[in-house]
């Protein structure tokens, strides 16, 4: 009996000794292999606001696409339940939003809208797929210019949920099969900000 | 003598066990310091791993329990933030400088960390996100049905 037993000690020293690599070493094996996946196959949302106050005021926020797919629909709160949004205004003073996107989607490319005032310059066009929204407000000291660049597909996506709803999680999957795209880009006196996507899951600007 | 060496060995390889069960999640690890008036300094290590089994054991009270049922209806979000969190253990997510104030939150080897500066004042906070993941979806089941 002692020899039998004694025979069990190296065993047993083995097996703890394993316990511990291993619960040691698959953490830092898993951690590594995450990294490079999430580096490589992930799209990510990013948004940067750089303030030319005083303050300095800089925000980065970076969102991987999928997380916020998977996320939203556990929100529910206020006009955002189940990943759409209710919006009040799908018919504005009588402008059916969703009739006059579909005719946008089936027209050719070309400039839309075309607005030039002492004001503002403002353009809507459609081309390659996407929608262009541009406005340049002259009213401020230092001119500002906001651009918007959404795909259709995008838009297609937001719109595919019932009547007054945004369907914010189509429009996300639809995005994340876009290619790397700057979305708003917004530059004033102010404030610069950015809004784009790409793979890398940090803001390297 | 042998007899000794047998004892140590199985009380070593006990504490061994237990040490590599007790850490295999990580460290819950809160640092608060301030450098104004008194000039508190709160330094809280606990291994993750005993978070949501001590849930189990202690009985919110009073305004614990109050504060318990009125996030509850949020742990839902935060269990799905925190699982799918997991999947990026390396990323940088918020970042936000105002003067001063600085806040940055971001996950590293599979932890969330917080760090939010301001004048007099520091705050560091890292939690695995496999514990917000337990600790939240036992919050969850707290919720008062709607």
């Amino acid at each position: 009996m002692t020899s039998r037993t004694r025979h069990f000690f190296p065993v047993i020293a083995f097996l703890a000794a394993s316990f511990l690599y291993a619960s040691l070493g698959t953490q830092a094996q898993t951690s590594s292999a995450q990294s490079s996946t999430s580096a490589h196959g992930e799209r990510w949302l990013h948004v940067r606001v750089i303030s030319t106050n005083s303050k300095g005021e800089t925000v980065r926020v970076n969102v991987p696409l999928e997380l916020a797919e998977k996320v939203l629909p556990a929100i529910d709160h206020d006009r955002l339940h189940n990943g759409k949004v209710r919006v009040g205004c799908m018919d504005c003073d009588g402008v059916d939003v969703r009739t006059v996107f579909e005719a946008v989607r089936s027209s050719k490319d070309g400039e839309f809208v075309t607005v030039q005032s002492n004001d503002a310059d403002v353009s809507v066009m459609k081309k390659e797929g996407m929608l262009f929204v541009h406005v340049h407000d002259k009213n401020k000291p230092k001119h500002s210019q906001v651009e918007v660049k959404v795909p259709m597909k995008v838009v297609e996506a937001l719109l595919s949920g019932s009547k007054d709803e945004l369907d914010i999680v189509a429009g996300l999957h639809a995005l994340a099969g876009q290619g790397d795209v700057e979305l708003v880009s917004v530059k004033d006196d102010e404030n610069t900000i950015r809004v784009w996507l790409d793979s890398k899951n940090v803001t390297t600007d | 003598m042998v007899l000794l060496a047998k004892i140590a060995l199985g009380f070593g390889a006990t504490v061994v066990l237990a040490g590599a069960y007790t850490f295999h999640e990580g460290v819950l690890r809160v640092d608060v310091d301030e450098t104004h008036g008194r000039g508190q300094h709160v330094h809280v290590w606990v291994p993750a791993a005993i978070v949501p089994m001590a849930m189990h054991f202690v009985v919110p009270r009073g305004r614990m329990l109050e504060a318990e049922e009125r996030s509850a209806k949020f742990m839902p979000l935060v269990h799905a933030v925190a699982k799918e969190l997991q999947k990026y253990p390396e990323a940088e997510l918020v970042e936000v400088h105002d003067g001063p104030q600085y806040i940055r939150v971001r996950t590293h080897n599979g932890n969330l960390l917080i760090d939010a500066e301001e004048p007099g004042q520091t705050v560091h906070v890292s939690c695995p996100l496999a514990t917000i993941d337990d600790v939240s979806r036992e919050l969850a089941t707290l919720a008062p049905a709607s």
